[in-house]
């Protein structure tokens, strides 16, 4: 019974401390400026030093998804036997994101770095061979893509984290790619709309992936409705921004990136106290650190809301409307 | 008969979580059975020590299951099945009368005990009773068929299939609480279950691997 | 480490105290009722039927006692990893069995603790077809009920909530049913290979909805695949009437009575039950009563009934029409099994992961009734067995056969047998413990019977074989659950008691289990006992209400 009452206070303590970080308005990430008071700049001016600021959150915020994708593909890949040699790629490629990713953090040249930019295209190219082999997974299951092998085969959605991953890294080394005195863009889109849309689709993606797996575990816990009803906001406010006007503070989508960000580490406290009361607990680490909730997957909202922070500041420094 | 599971041993979890304290305390008990017999007579337990011998014969290279001992000792303990054929009588009765109506066949046949004759023939009466066709006023009316089939086999094999050494032989996980199992479709397994030696594997190597399961 | 007191040495619900089955040395507050003291209801067993009626009855109000056989087993605490120890949940005092097809009792159909045979079950949790409640007018054979089967669908969904049943979010056949209330478990090899050979044969499966919670709920943590859950499950995921029911019962002011061997039902001159004679801690009770409830199971509820006797019921309680004792049917469980070059390892996971019920829904068959098929994993014991009691084996070949223990798949069915009054329950002259008569069980497969088997053998064949299966043997005598005993009807002539399980002779006398079965369909029939169960709680509180109890 104290058991449970422990689970509430401490899910009531993570709300709230979701709620306080989400409201206090700095940016997470270890930002080494603070960003804070947005600078509105003067239309026609173009401030140099932004885009490589934004660069590198972007950087962060990949490195950030992929230490989740390492973490969650290593459990899980080892609880899948390696049956296939090829599912050692996702821990490699990730690991390297992550590698990169730090070295992009503290990189302030205003250029792409080719050994960035090829890791990163690596991994979102892995992580769509990864969907593939997924899918495939899935068919080969007796009843094919039943909700039965959406719960049990490999996840559909996983390796998609790591094609985001990918994808932000190729973002920011787009961003950082800039001539200097001219606005960022990728594929003449403006670069803060790419992303914003980018980051959209990412946490839709995710959202789905969450709310599959929450399905599945019954909804056994009212917490297990955060991850479907908050991020999803962030990722129609995201969307909003993208095709909207670039020229406005938008400080409600911020405070949900921001309670994005903290329910991505607020998921894997209460992915770890799902592991604690399976039968066991900790000390049959064995078997639930693999079969209980996983505790590496939460994260990825985290990295989703820093790139969506960076696409913000991206279209406030570069207004192209 | 080759070792399938080489170097596996149920017994190297009994400190991991796949072993709690009522099983160990339940294991130590089962290994623990008393080997000399309390409800059977001196010639009764030679007898059942012959014919557990045939019915579930042991490798000469590991220390054997005691079956008779268990046989004995779910009479001892009073342990029932819970229910009864109308032409049997309960279970001690019947193994007193089983074993005697034995005995007193081979003597009529060969002038001897059961537990002198050679496996073959020792085999062959077996048959004979699983067939039905041993009679005689020493089975009392219990039909030797039922007696085979509902105590002989049951009784002994049970014995031996409740037996860790068994569990080895088989691959069994064992007992498995609080820790259950992770991987559970085909050829798949888990660190804490047995490793089974392929053709053309290393045998050293798959003993090497059993070694480590716990 | 707490020591555990032997739970069969003395009764562990004593004391103003039951045990807390979801805390080791936990206890809960128990109300306990005086040596005479008269409670509305005394509850005889505390099982599927008996334990949903306790716990509903105490909830409405009234003052129940539920009295159990067997011992109050703590999950934690109690139950090893192994198969001999947790014969130990099963009744093994001795029935005689008889008939040209004598039923194996014991751990197949009988368990004896707090929570009935709930405690040991494979916690198959399976609604009727609804045709079968109207089996004669809708099918052409065996007996109609008089319950409704729409009246009974909704009853279905009480009980699935109550036992948090884990199914899939579609179920392939019957009419519409509500979300169950957990998902269905992951598919073991075992389950997969069902799966797979059901899809050859063009049948649809499932995978079985399952009394085991696959995420937390409440104390119950999910379940952990250890395979052992026939021998009582240590995680406490299995839903039980030990960890649903009962608890709610005890906490709604239910007593309950454990190690309390109810040996005759007491009648006054008026013929109304007046009370139970129980033998607890070494002598015998009288526990006074304004309605007795006969919850035994299809086995202990007749031989009470025909043991309590007297003078004013000669032939046993409620046995105007003779029928008490009869119609005892039980479900046909053969199997086929088989060999793969994979290592299937069935010991990890509930044992019957997935099923298919295709021949319960399809009528293109010339014989009556259903059956299903469900995947299989028996531990080292019970292989051993069916191995010996299908193939004869002993030796070192049955040692050979033994060494493919890994590599094994099988299916078995629960397979629909008719009533006939022949096959019953009478008491024999031996004695147990108590010094009680105990009971004689007689059954003969019918015509009928042995076509359904043949053809399910045959199917289950058929399906292993479009696996690859090698190897391949049937076990061709295996049966377990049982019904019918003290029968359900709409005349008093024709039945024991009436769609309120109230028998029609003693109104204040029940019976609320799986003997009040007409038929027994294809299906494993513990969802259905609760439903009734939960029916008949709802009955007596409206009749409670009018006056009519």
């Amino acid at each position: 019974m104290s058991r449970e009452i422990n689970a509430v206070a401490l899910s009531g303590a993570a709300l709230l401390g979701l709620a306080a970080l989400a409201v206090r308005p700095r940016s997470i990430g270890g930002a080494v400026t603070p960003r804070r008071v947005r600078r509105r700049i003067p239309a026609g001016t173009i401030d140099p030093s932004a885009a490589v600021r934004s660069a590198r959150s972007m950087n962060r915020a990949a490195g950030v998804i992929a230490t989740a994708v390492l973490a969650d593909s290593a459990v899980e890949h080892y609880r899948g036997s390696f049956h296939n040699k090829a599912m050692v790629l996702p821990l490699v490629t990730a690991a390297l994101s992550l590698v990169v990713s730090a070295h992009g953090n503290a990189d302030r040249r205003p250029a792409a770095h080719h050994v960035r930019d090829g890791v990163y295209t690596t991994a979102a190219l892995t992580g769509l061979i990864g969907t593939c082999f997924h899918i495939f997974n899935i068919s080969k299951k007796p009843g094919g893509f039943s909700w039965q092998n959406l719960f049990y085969s490999a996840p559909i959605g996983a390796p998609a984290a790591l094609t985001l991953s990918g994808m932000m890294g190729f973002l920011a080394e787009r961003v950082r790619d800039t001539t200097p005195g001219l606005a960022p863009t990728i594929g003449g889109i403006s670069a803060g709309r790419a992303v914003a849309a980018a980051t959209s689709v990412g946490l839709l993606g995710t959202v789905a992936e969450a709310g599959l797996l929450h399905f599945r575990g019954a909804y056994h816990d009212p917490f297990m409705y955060l991850p479907v009803t908050i991020p999803p906001l962030a990722a129609v406010l995201m969307g909003h921004a993208a095709s909207g006007r670039t020229n406005r503070a938008r400080p409600v989508t911020r405070f949900l990136l921001r309670l994005t960000a903290a329910l991505g580490f607020a998921g894997a406290g209460f992915h770890a106290m799902g592991v604690a009361r399976n039968m066991g607990g900790w000390r049959n680490w064995s078997q639930n650190v693999l079969s209980g909730p996983p505790i590496p997957a939460p994260p990825s909202f985290t990295g989703l809301a820093l790139a969506g922070l960076a696409a913000l500041g991206l279209m406030e420094d570069h207004p192209d409307d | 008969m080759t070792d399938r599971y080489p170097g596996y041993d149920v017994l190297n979890k009994r400190w991991s979580e796949s072993w709690n304290e009522p099983t160990r305390e339940v294991i130590d008990r089962r290994l623990a059975v008393p080997r000399g017999p309390r409800f059977f007579t001196a010639t009764e337990w030679v007898t059942l020590g012959a014919v557990c011998d045939r019915i579930m014969p042991q490798p000469k290279d590991r220390p054997p299951v005691p079956l008779a001992a268990y046989v004995d000792q779910k009479i001892t303990d009073g342990s029932l099945d819970g229910y009864r054929y109308a032409q049997m009588p309960p279970q001690g009765e019947a193994w007193q009368r089983g074993l005697a109506a034995l005995d007193q066949s081979v003597n009529e046949a060969h002038g001897c005990a059961f537990h002198e004759l050679s496996s073959e023939r020792q085999d062959a009466l077996l048959h004979r009773m699983q067939q039905g066709d041993l009679v005689g006023e020493a089975w009392g009316g219990m039909p030797c068929k039922l007696f085979f089939n509902h105590r002989v086999i049951p009784d002994i094999v049970h014995a031996y299939y409740a037996h860790p050494t068994a569990w080895n032989e088989l691959g069994f996980g064992g007992p498995a609480s609080p820790r259950g199992y992770v991987r559970m479709g085909l050829d798949r397994s888990d660190p804490w279950e047995a490793v089974e030696a392929k053709p053309g594997e290393d045998i050293q190597r798959t003993k090497r691997r059993n070694d480590r399961v716990g | 480490m707490i020591v555990s007191v032997d739970p069969f040495s003395a009764p562990r619900a004593a004391n103003g105290r039951a045990p807390d089955v979801f805390n080791r040395g936990g206890w809960v507050p128990m109300h306990q009722f005086g040596e005479n003291d008269v409670v509305d209801f005394v509850v005889v067993g505390t099982g599927a039927g008996g334990g949903p009626l306790v716990a509903r009855l105490a909830e409405t109000g009234f003052s129940v006692i539920g009295f159990d056989a067997g011992p109050y087993f703590r999950p934690l605490e109690d139950f090893a990893s192994d198969e001999r120890e947790q014969e130990k949940l099963y009744w093994t005092d001795e029935r005689i069995v008889d008939g040209a097809n004598p039923i194996t009792m014991g751990g197949k159909n009988s368990g004896k603790a707090v929570g009935g045979s709930t405690v040991h079950f494979a916690m198959v949790s399976l609604r009727f077809r609804p045709e079968w409640f109207k089996s004669r007018s809708a099918l052409g054979y065996g007996a109609d009920w008089p319950l409704d089967w729409k009246e009974m669908w909704q009853y279905y969904t009480k009980a699935e909530k109550a036992l948090s049943i884990a199914g899939p979010v579609t179920y392939p056949w019957g009419p519409k049913r509500p979300r169950y209330p957990y998902r269905a478990h992951e598919l073991n090899g075992a389950a997969e290979l069902l799966a797979r050979g059901a899809e050859a044969m063009g049948m649809k499966w499932t995978a079985t909805p399952l009394a085991t919670v696959s995420a937390p709920h409440g104390q119950s943590p999910p379940c952990v695949y250890r395979g052992f859950c026939r021998f009582g499950c240590s995680t406490n995921a299995k839903q039980s009437q030990l960890v649903t029911f009962i608890p709610r019962a005890l906490q709604a002011g239910a007593e309950i009575r454990d190690l309390a061997m109810v040996g005759s039902i007491e009648t006054g001159p008026d013929g109304r039950a007046t009370g139970v004679h129980y033998h607890r801690e070494g002598r015998w009770h009288f526990q006074k009563a304004r309605n007795v409830v006969v919850a035994g199971y299809a086995v202990e509820t007749p031989r009470l009934l025909l043991a309590s006797a007297n003078g004013r019921h000669p032939d046993g309680l409620a046995n105007s029409s003779g029928l008490v004792g009869k119609n005892l049917m039980t479900q046909s469980n053969q199997a086929v099994f088989g060999t793969m070059a994979s290592e299937v390892r069935w010991y990890k996971g509930p044992p019957s992961l997935a099923i298919t019920e295709h021949w319960n829904y399809d009528d293109r068959k010339d014989f009556a009734g259903g059956y299903c098929w469900m995947a299989q994993g028996p531990l080292p014991v019970e292989w051993a067995n069916i191995q010996t009691s299908s193939r004869g084996l002993w030796g070192q070949p049955l040692r050979d056969a033994m060494q493919s223990y890994n590599h094994q798949v099988g299916l078995k069915m629960v397979g629909e047998m008719l009533p006939n009054e022949a096959n019953r329950v009478t008491l024999a002259d031996e004695k147990d413990q108590y010094g009680l008569r105990i009971a004689r069980v007689t059954y003969s497969w019918g015509e009928n019977d042995k076509a359904l088997i043949q053809h399910a053998l045959g199917q289950m064949q058929t399906s292993l074989e479009a696996v690859g299966a090698n190897d391949i043997f049937r076990q061709e005598d295996d049966t377990n659950h049982l019904a019918g005993t003290a029968r359900m009807g709409d005349d008093p002539t024709r039945s024991v008691v009436n769609s309120d399980c109230r028998t029609w002779d003693i109104p204040n006398l029940w019976v609320c289990d799986g003997s009040v079965f007409p038929t027994t369909g294809g299906v494993n029939p513990s969802l259905t006992i609760t439903s009734i169960a939960l029916r008949t709680a709802d009955r007596i509180r409206t009749l409670a209400a009018r006056g009519e109890l």
